[in-house]
């Protein structure tokens, strides 16, 4: 088998046979498809959709075949999006995807009974298929075997044994594949019998199912032989292990906390080389480029907006190798299991959890983590407010205000002291924010029929390493691609924003460049967006330099402190840094309302811009993101809108709160 | 391993007589043959889809630590459920 480079070499004359992988989820069909195919060609979304399209191109004794990988499903039967998609492109009722010639039924041989339910659907359809039976070694040491010759002759239909990792199988599935396209298609499972010995009084697709599954046991009688394990095996053990009510629980716990701290402390030192790259390659530019706006344009507007992007990468192929490690295992289902009780409460499931506790290191990897949700009501809903966690953007925020203007005073509890409890309750009030949220929409705008939550637990095996390191490699190239050019492209009208009208000192004025740099940034369209919105922001205590530092927020939460800097004529500070961040609270701190020496930065103030940022949508990179992962321009609109909302009612009643107290 | 007979289908769906219970009232560990899943929503068709046919045995492996959902073992494999689903499903012992 080999990989063609582009196709050519192709006769044009040789119309490339179309081959759909139909299978259950866990049943090592993305395994198959990469082993076939290698690295897919196309990924995208089905036209409407935001179910995923991944098709791949190989060649078998000459003629090419296209592999199109369909979402993991239980049933023909629809109940949800991605089931439907499925049953559309089998049908060849798709604009652009060929109907296909031969449907590969990939099937798991340590489950054969339930796996085989999808496959007595799929003879239906009345199209050449072909059973691939994959971890027939594993089945092997689980003491199962298959009799794959007496099988074929009762479906009357090939069944191939693969194993994909080590490529045993391929060579002749491959030409099965070959020979079933010119062959008859099989027939169809005769349920006849079986449904004449069911009540009649129950509904058509139930008699169905329990037909099938009558149909399915004395279909499999005397081809699948069960022995008593040979030995217990090391995953046996693992299992064991992880369902153990206490032991499974500590494991639990500790894979969530090596999850978590690996995207939020591991991927520091990435992203920081990252940014001092960029910083580098900033500075590089600025001494080769003249003087001029286009070199602001390429430091500030491009250079920036880029490193803006990449920087989430090291969190988002992190964030990847370990899903794709935990699915890979089969541990992925068993965190949602056991998380469940928690989430379903507020409308969501199980399978939210990763996704949501990713979110509080950076939202972007977290929603994108939400592809691992089957059902895309909850996927939704999980984008939605995933974006509500504290993210380690925010930290920088709540770590300055909190320190300079929340007095250190102790709270009754030793060690405990008034700022902790501040950052403390920033955080739960995103996560109540959230539960809130969830808990309402899932009850008014996403009520619809009830979506089971009925999930396989696949047993321990191991991961594979190539496709794990796909997955994780698949995820950092589609943020890249298609979420990178808009934010970088969006940093770039920032720039534009903050830069013109351009500022010019009145001739023969020396102005030192803190105060020239405030000046500009305070005449530009920018400057003037923060004094149109002023009376919008007012009832929140905020000025319109306040205002305006957090529209400059727009690409990324943290930018408003460096924003607070310059337009306090502070200069670039690095609020990162100590001695830049203990100065920029005392420039805060001594800012007065325009035309009075009123204090601007009061502790309600402080509050209100804490609870502002907690709330808020100021994240151009989630935005597009959500656009991306949900297909569609609404959403982003709608989670820009509510979050901004919601941020503004919160401010605005800690602010009056606070006022009224007299904090 | 028991298998079903069709014969054996309880038709008295909705009212679980004395020798029957639900899945969910069960003992952790212990197993059940099932007799029948009520409704005729997209819940209990998705239900008899992944197995949990009449006649079909079923063993209750163990709840979430919260206490839901359960893990069952049936026809080879662990499936997971929630409690207000399990209700759903009668057992005959």
């Amino acid at each position: 088998m080999t990989h063609p480079s582009g196709g050519q070499g192709d006769p044009d004359h040789v119309r490339p046979i179309t081959v759909a992988l139909l299978g259950n989820p866990n049943t090592g069909k993305s395994t198959l498809f990469s082993a076939l195919a290698g690295i897919p060609t196309r990924i995208g979304n089905y036209p409407g959709v935001t179910v995923e399209e991944k098709v791949g191109r190989f060649a078998h004794a000459g003629r090419p075949i296209d592999l199109i990988d369909l979402p993991g499903t239980y049933s023909l039967r629809a109940q949800s999006p991605d089931e439907q998609v499925v049953v559309d492109v089998l049908q060849g009722r798709i604009e652009g995807v060929a109907q296909p010639d031969c449907i590969v039924v990939v099937t798991d041989a340590t489950n054969l009974e339930r796996n085989l339910f999808l496959a007595s659907q799929a003879l239906d359809l009345g199209r050449p298929l072909i059973i691939a039976l994959t971890l027939s070694d594993l089945a092997q040491q689980k003491g199962i075997s298959i009799n794959a010759a007496e099988l074929s002759h009762r479906l009357g239909c090939p069944v191939v044994p693969v194993v994909a990792p080590t490529r045993t199988g391929l060579a002749s599935l491959g030409d099965r594949i070959l020979e079933s396209v010119a062959a008859d298609p099989p027939a169809a499972a005769d349920l006849g019998p079986y449904l004449a010995a069911i009540d009649a009084g129950r509904p058509a697709a139930a008699r169905e199912a329990i037909a099938r599954y009558a149909w399915i046991e004395r279909l499999l009688d005397g081809v699948v032989r069960r022995e008593a394990a040979v030995a217990v095996t090391l995953g046996d053990r693992i299992d064991a292990l992880l369902t153990h009510r206490l032991w499974g629980t500590l494991v639990f716990v500790a894979t969530m906390l090596a999850m978590f701290t690996s995207i939020f402390w591991l991927a520091a030192p990435l992203m920081d080389l990252i940014s001092a790259g960029m910083d580098a390659i900033g500075a590089w530019a600025e001494s080769v480029l003249p003087e001029g706006a286009i070199r602001s344009l390429v430091v500030n507007g491009v250079i920036a907006g880029v490193g803006g992007v990449v920087v989430f990468v090291p969190q988002i192929a992190m964030l990847f190798l370990f899903i794709a490690l935990l699915e890979g295992c089969g541990y992925l289902s068993r965190a949602a299991f056991l998380m469940d009780r928690l989430l379903c409460g507020v409308g969501l499931s199980g399978k939210s959890f990763i996704p949501l506790l990713s979110s509080f290191a950076c939202a972007i990897p977290g929603i994108m983590a939400a592809r691992t949700i089957e059902n895309p009501r909850d996927r939704l809903l999980t984008i939605l407010v995933a974006p509500l966690m504290s993210c380690s953007a925010r930290l920088p925020v709540y770590l300055l205000l909190c320190g300079a203007f929340v007095p250190d005073l102790p709270v009754g509890i030793p060690w405990l002291r008034l700022p902790a409890v501040v950052l403390t309750a920033m955080y739960a009030l995103g996560v109540v924010v959230a539960a809130i949220t969830a808990f309402v929409l899932s009850r008014t705008i996403f009520r619809g029929p009830p979506q089971p939550f009925v999930m396989e637990l696949p047993g321990w095996r191991w991961p594979r390493s190539d496709v794990v390191l796909e997955r994780s490699r698949e995820a950092a190239w589609s943020f890249l691609k298609n979420a990178g050019t808009l934010i970088v492209a969006m940093s770039i009208v920032i720039w534009a924003l903050g830069t013109y009208p351009k500022f010019a000192p009145e001739a023969g004025r020396q102005v030192p460049e803190a105060e020239a740099r405030g000046e500009a940034l305070r005449q530009s369209f920018l400057g003037m967006a923060g004094r149109a919105i002023e009376p919008v922001v007012r009832p929140l205590g905020w000025d319109w330099r306040i205002g305006c530092a957090v529209i400059a927020s727009f690409p990324a939460r943290e930018v408003v402190l460096g924003t607070l800097g310059v337009i306090y004529n502070l200069g670039d500070v690095d609020p990162g840094a100590e001695e830049g961040a203990s100065e920029l609270a005392r420039r805060l701190k001594a800012a007065t309302w325009d035309g009075s020496d009123r204090r601007v930065f009061t502790l309600p103030v402080a509050l209100s811009i804490m609870v502002f940022f907690a709330l808020c949508a100021q994240c151009a990179s989630t935005l597009v993101v959500i656009g991306k992962e949900t297909g569609s321009r609404i959403w982003p609109i709608v989670s820009f809108t509510f979050m901004t909302l919601l941020a503004w009612i919160g401010a605005f009643a800690i602010y009056q709160i606070g006022s009224r107290l007299g904090w | 391993m028991p298998r079903r007979t069709a014969k054996n289908i309880m038709p008295n769906r909705g009212s679980p007589s004395l020798n029957t219970s639900t899945l969910e009232k069960i003992r952790i560990g212990s197993t059940a043959c099932v007799s029948d899943v009520q409704g005729e929503d997209s819940t209990a068709l998705r239900l008899l889809e992944m197995g949990l046919t009449p006649g079909a045995s079923v063993k209750v492996v163990a709840a979430a630590p919260l206490g839901d959902p359960l893990e069952l073992e049936l026809r080879g494999y662990r499936l997971s459920i929630r409690r207000s689903d399990a209700a759903r499903v009668a057992i005959a012992r």
